[in-house]
């Protein structure tokens, strides 16, 4: 059987509806014809995704290595969603937090609206045409009309690296109109096995809304990961991202805001370290469309080894959004000679009733800095580590969660005093 | 008892405008003990600072000739983390601003740096201490929360270095221009918290410009610098006279040609 037949007949098999059997057949079709991603600096082939791993899961997932965790409210392993768990309050109020597949089952025609229509589309490029035909995975979040979320939505998504198969995992969020949430991943692999990681976040923000979207990620060294993240803001709605990318594998990506409506906002913060070999190509976009619209980018990468990052924060602001503002940060700091980074800001400014800005920096640690906190008996080694938490500060403090700030400056703090070695060497 | 010993100390520093390094120690000599406060006063220019930053050892700063003997050994080849944790403080003049790292964590760091690695200080015993010297400084325990010297005024910089000095405790503080910027309330907290540490394990290098200071913090010796060396020893009676007739007079008695910064 070809692989198109064997996702046809996967597909039926799911009880998925046939619109979107027909829709991954032609997807499938389009992969060889499309191209990779665009990116400045980034050339077809710095990241290799030509993978041998299975694309299309056969066998059933071997979960029980993975504790369940009632502090979370949704634990994925592979393909299969293992637990999910929402608070009375949360089901009271009428959210819905589930398994992707179930979704397609239970809500066909919300699903068939929403999904990768109109905030990321499947025909962009290949990686997008292969994450729709050989979605395996997935989340789908609504916040109905008018609720508030006190308390966030904690989700971990574990990739199964203990056999050969890629992980095309898909979250939908829908915030309707003046809902309120928080919502936490983070991504971790189990198992040795180089297969692909092709993520896919999708954010739609209703007028009034207001998401908080934030992620910790350290997948393995084995994997090569692409992740796409987009989200559509509404009037007056509020998008803010706060990713902290810590995996050790080589990585495109791209986060994209797009303020649709009037008076809307993005913030969005990433920060990253790379070390060994690794390679990073990031994308961050905000493009104010609306009049009012607030678009701000701040990205902070520490780079150690012989790594190699690039930063590019776009800015758009379309003909008509008049009144709105773009504001981006790129910094880059350099902790090895052997090290490559680069942080380009670009701003496409196409309105003139706009206030636009942007910094750049890319450099060593501060020596003065260095000095002060040495003075005080503090060895290099632990100085250079609080100074770089504080480089990377002022993104970590927007991470909401208090323990989960805590995890990503443990993960810091790991990967530092690995790449400290490295230097030592 | 310890000893810090500053024998015919050479440093030169690098000039950014001229490209080539410059003179500006020329052969300083000075004893500190445990258990004494000394003074060093002396125009604009005449290497004070030079001198702090040199016996704490910042890189900037390069020796030439002589030594700095701590407890008769040689401190020039340690860096300056590990004279730090010998027992040498300096309470610099510009504290640099490390945003993303609290106050109080940055305390609690620089305390276990001395401590066993598997002993560090228990958090209920830190914090003990830090109320009772926050007290003492008059220092809002917000302060703690804060990220270390960001946003913080002048004022607050000085205090918060004299706060490090009562948590650290170390056998050697160099003081440089501790009381630059300060209105006379602040002034009061600084030295009241210098007078707190005073006593047997602890000598203290104070370097100011203004006698002022000195009235608050009693030193038992008072130097005077000039051009790259130590010229006039004295009591805290040579303060006075310097606050009263100006470093001109004092190089003419001792006949030193010797052009001051802010002389016309």
């Amino acid at each position: 059987m070809d692989e198109k037949a064997q996702l046809i007949k996967l597909s039926e098999e799911n009880h998925e509806p046939s619109w979107l059997t027909k829709r991954r057949e032609k997807a499938q079709e389009q992969i060889s014809q499309l191209a990779m991603p665009k990116m400045e600096h980034f050339h077809p082939g710095d990241v290799d995704f030509a993978n041998k791993s299975e694309t299309i899961c056969t066998n059933d997932a071997s979960s029980e290595n993975v504790t369940e965790d009632f502090e979370t409210n949704l634990i994925q392993f592979g393909t299969d969603t293992i637990q999910t768990n929402l608070s009375p309050e949360m089901a009271n109020k009428g959210v819905v937090l589930v398994d992707l597949f179930e979704a397609f089952r239970d809500l066909p025609d919300f699903m068939r609206k929403y999904f990768m229509t109109e905030v990321i589309k499947g025909d962009e490029n290949k990686l997008n045409a292969e994450h729709l035909a050989y979605l395996n995975s997935g989340i789908l979040l609504y916040i109905p009309k008018n609720v508030v979320l006190d308390d966030p939505i904690e989700v971990k998504l574990i990739q199964d690296s203990t056999k050969k198969l890629n992980w095309y995992q898909h979250l939908l969020i829908v915030a309707d109109s003046n809902s309120s949430c928080r919502f936490l991943q983070h991504l971790t692999t189990v198992g040795e096995e180089s297969n692909i990681a092709n993520m896919m976040v999708e954010i739609i923000a209703k007028p009034g809304s207001h998401v908080e979207f934030s992620s910790v990620e350290e997948l393995s060294k084995k994997t090569t990961f692409y992740f796409d993240r987009h989200a559509n803001i509404e009037k007056d709605a509020h998008v803010e991202w706060a990713v902290g990318l810590m995996n050790s594998c080589d990585t495109l990506g791209e986060i994209d805001s797009e303020l649709v409506g009037e008076g809307s906002y993005a913030n969005s913060q990433l920060v990253s370290v790379t070390s060994d070999k690794q390679k990073y190509f990031i994308n961050n976009r905000v493009t104010n469309r609306g009049p009012h619209s607030t678009g701000l980018i701040n990205q902070r990468g520490v780079l150690l080894d012989q790594s190699k990052l690039i930063f590019n924060g776009i800015g758009q602001i379309v003909h008509g959004a008049h009144g709105s503002k773009a504001d981006q940060q790129n910094r880059v700091l350099m902790m090895s000679p052997d090290a490559r980074g680069d942080a380009n800001p670009l701003l496409l400014i196409d309105e003139n009733d706009v206030i636009a800005a942007h910094a750049a920096s890319v450099g060593p640690v501060d020596p003065v800095q260095m000095n002060y906190l040495m003075s005080r008996g503090i060895p290099y080694d632990q100085a250079q580590r609080l100074v770089i938490r504080g480089f990377l500060g002022a993104v970590l403090d927007a991470v909401p969660d208090k323990d989960v700030r805590q995890k990503m400056i443990d993960i810091l703090e790991r990967k530092l005093i690995n790449g400290q070695k490295y230097q030592a060497n | 008892m310890s000893v810090l010993e500053i024998k015919d100390l050479h440093v030169e520093v690098k000039d950014d405008e001229k490209k080539k390094m410059k003179e500006i120690l020329k052969g300083v000599n000075l004893t500190l003990k445990t258990g004494e406060i000394h003074a060093i006063m002396g125009p604009n220019g005449t290497g004070k600072s030079t001198l702090s930053e040199t016996i704490m050892g910042n890189p900037h700063y390069h020796v030439t000739q002589g030594d700095i003997l701590l407890n008769g050994e040689s401190i020039l080849s340690m860096p300056v983390d590990e004279r730090a944790r010998k027992g040498l403080f300096l309470a610099m003049q510009y504290p640099a601003e490390v945003p993303g790292v609290t106050n109080a964590e940055f305390l609690r760091t620089t305390i276990n740096v001395r401590r066993p690695k598997n002993d560090p200080m228990p958090i209920t015993e830190f914090l003990k201490e830090l109320d009772k010297n926050l007290d003492l400084l008059d220092m809002n325990e917000a302060m703690t929360e804060r990220y270390l010297n960001e946003g913080f005024s002048g004022g607050e910089k000085k205090r918060n270095e004299i706060l490090q000095l009562l948590m650290i405790k170390p056998q050697f503080a160099i003081l440089d221009e501790i009381d630059s910027g300060l209105d006379i309330d602040a002034l009061k907290v600084v030295a009241r918290g210098v007078n707190a540490m005073r006593g047997d394990n602890f000598g203290s290098l104070i370097i100011t410009h203004y006698q002022r200071l000195l009235n608050y913090i009693v030193p038992d010796v008072v130097h005077v610098m000039m051009g790259g060396r130590v010229v006039k020893d004295g009591g805290p009676e040579l303060a006075k006279r310097l606050e009263n007739e100006g470093y001109a007079g004092l190089r003419d008695e001792l006949g030193l040609h010797i052009k001051l910064v802010d002389e016309d």
